[in-house]
């Protein structure tokens, strides 16, 4: 059975993001780089099915993107993928999600995989259509937004999470593509001898215009922190009143008390 | 997230291993140490339920090869002890006793018995090592220790106390420095030999959160195969010392980084007279002071592990490297301590809990002042301890 997860290096959110002269996306000077919250989960999740299905399995890891995306990819084969392709491309930043879903899928469409992994979106795009999109082209089944995972008799079951605190269970047949999201798993520390093993392991690389074939469809005209607005909120009142106002702006405004 | 200081760009010159290995030691940190280390400093214990995933992460030993052993190069392993002392000290000293103390000693002066014996359940933390050459009244002159070892039948019998001694009430073995016949031999003693106890040294205002303790031997039996049979002569004790002063050169820039970090976040965010304290002159100077010091300090190390990768270290630039970099994070640490006013004197904030702790790092693994004169009789060819 052939797996595949794709990964995407991601700068630190709690960085302070500055736009880079083209005025089109965030400069990259001072940023640190990690993988993207929810590739972990992904990353996670496949290594397990990996390890429920022993040597009947090989799984691949992708990333795209310049040099630096090889952490990733490391981090990745430590934590026990099996393989990792860098697509190079300097500046993915400039394509848009349509362009990458296609150069992914035009990738592992030479490769005929059985079953993807994707996180659910990225923390800097956010777009969540790079998962969906090479199910598409691909002509995979999807499902998104897993919460809950597993794999037997050819068929995966996954929990998924729906709006209002609701989930819901689906079942898919092979080929077939999920995104993973924040609850699934608590992605494993790469191990200090997994990161020393996994220099040994194969990173190819593939320059991205072996791959991508399809034009820009939506240019980025500009990148911009919102103007600050003024100071936060003063509520007044008695305590029970100002208890429930509060209870209320929580709850519309954050999800700390949402199940 | 922690992210330090990287003033010069060294990220970019490290390997992607390294980095990842400092990352995942760093995320450890963050994740399960930090948010427990004021509970354990205000107790004075261990987070000995921690131990089971450091063994997991392959901390213990790591730049060690053979036996399962991760074999990390010498970058990527200062890095480690870095990430470990930015939590606390005491968390970096549990990693240096084990790996550089105990299980260096096995590796390269046991049997291979002592060292399939032991290696193992040291890396996977299943057993605690400490070490024992410093005695109550022989510190910086360990060569005068009073600790005997006496050859009587298919053993030893070895008397004497072992002083300061972190993780000795934790240890399932020690590697006890005695002399036989008048020479230094290293012996590794185990829990429940008879004679043999481990008493927890109480009342410490520095190193809280690690175990401290003074080793009895009272005609402790030690059988033949316990001793180290290529640890002869005072120079194997100092070879362990040597390997966790490395360690130290390192570990002591991860504590200056966090207290440099919470001295440019408080001043940044502090206000006095109308304005941020990070406006003032005199607080500028102090931080730049603070950045160019560390930024030395990771000069220094990164040198210092290319000289040990390469094999061609000499003791001396050790003693340079620890010197300097404890002096300089002390320094620091202290100078945090000041900008934060009445708040530093508060565990609400580390910079104090890192002060005190590097008053026992500048004072373990030879002093200051005992580098000071390695360097110097490195550098003049006299020996200021000849009398």
């Amino acid at each position: 059975m052939k797996l595949l997860v794709c990964v995407k290096q991601v700068p630190d959110l709690e960085s302070r993001f500055k736009p880079d002269p083209s005025g089109q996306w965030y400069s990259e000077t001072d940023l640190a780089f990690r993988i993207n919250e929810y590739d972990d989960y992904a990353v996670e999740q496949a290594v397990r099915l990996r390890e429920q299905l022993g040597d009947a399995a090989e799984l691949t890891v992708l990333s795209v993107g310049p040099d630096r995306v090889v952490e990733v990819l490391k981090k990745a084969l430590a934590m026990g993928c099996d393989r990792a392709v860098h697509v190079q491309d300097p500046a993915p930043h400039l394509k848009d999600p349509w362009q990458i879903a296609s150069i992914i899928a035009a990738y592992a469409r030479s490769q005929q995989y059985d079953l993807i992994f994707t996180g659910f979106q990225s923390q800097d795009r956010g777009s969540a259509q790079i998962g969906p999109t090479i199910a598409e082209l691909l002509g995979y089944a999807c499902t998104t937004t897993l919460v809950g995972f597993s794999f037997a008799d050819g068929v995966v079951t996954a929990t998924r999470e729906l709006e209002g605190g609701l989930k819901g269970v689906v079942k898919m047949k092979l080929p077939a593509l999920v995104t993973c999201q924040l609850g699934l798993n608590v992605p494993r520390y790469p191990t200090l001898p997994n990161i020393m093993k996994a220099k040994k392991k194969e990173l190819e690389t593939v320059p991205v215009a072996n791959l991508l074939q399809e034009e820009t469809r939506i240019a980025t005209e500009s990148f911009y922190a919102p103007e600050k607005k003024g100071g936060g909120m003063v509520l007044e009142g008695d305590v029970t009143e100002l208890v429930n106002r509060v209870y209320a702006i929580l709850k519309e405004k954050t999800p700390a008390l949402r199940q | 997230m922690f992210k330090g200081l990287d003033y010069y760009d060294i990220d970019k010159d490290l390997n992607p291993q390294s980095r990842l290995v400092r990352d995942t030691v760093r995320d450890f940190v963050e994740r399960e140490f930090i948010p427990k280390v004021r509970e354990h400093y205000r107790a004075g214990s261990f987070p000995t339920e921690l131990i089971p995933l450091m063994a997991e992460l392959g901390l213990f030993g790591a730049n060690l090869t053979g036996y399962e052993l991760p074999g990390l190069d010498e970058t990527s392993y200062g890095l480690m002890m870095q990430e470990l002392e930015r939590g606390d000290s005491g968390l970096r000293s549990f990693v240096s006793v084990q790996g550089a103390l105990v299980m260096y000693p096995i590796h390269r002066f046991g049997s291979e018995a002592q060292k399939k014996r032991w290696l193992p359940p040291l890396a996977h933390g299943k057993a605690i090592g400490c070490f024992g050459l410093t005695e109550p009244d022989f510190g910086s002159d360990p060569g005068g220790m009073i600790t005997k070892a006496v050859a009587d039948g298919d053993g030893y019998v070895v008397s004497g106390v072992k002083m300061w001694i972190t993780n000795g009430s934790l240890a399932d073995v020690a590697v006890v420095w005695a002399k036989l016949d008048g020479v230094v031999r290293g012996f590794l003693v185990e829990r429940g030999t008879p004679g043999f106890s481990a008493n927890e040294v109480t009342g410490k205002m520095s190193l809280r959160a690690s175990i401290t303790s003074e080793l009895v031997l009272t005609d402790a039996r030690v059988p033949k195969e316990n001793l180290l049979p290529d640890a002869v002569g005072l120079k194997a004790a100092l070879a362990c010392l040597n390997q966790a002063r490395y360690g130290i050169a390192w570990g002591a820039i991860g504590a200056a980084m966090a207290c440099f970090e919470e001295a440019l976040n408080y001043t940044l965010e502090r206000k006095t007279f109308g304005r941020a304290v990070a406006g003032y002159q005199l607080t500028q100077e102090k931080l730049v002071d603070m950045a160019t010091r560390i930024t030395t300090g990771q000069l220094l190390a990164l040198q210092l592990a290319r000289l040990k990768e390469e094999g061609r270290l000499r003791p001396a630039q050790v003693s340079m490297a620890k010197r300097n970099n404890v002096a300089m994070a002390l320094e620091v640490a202290r100078t945090t301590r000041a900008m934060l006013g009445a708040n530093g004197i508060s565990d609400e904030y580390q910079s104090m809990r890192h002060m005190c702790n590097l008053e026992s790092v500048s004072t373990y693994e030879g002093t200051h002042d005992i580098h000071t004169l390695i360097i110097g009789k490195d550098l003049t060819g006299i020996d200021a301890l000849d009398r």
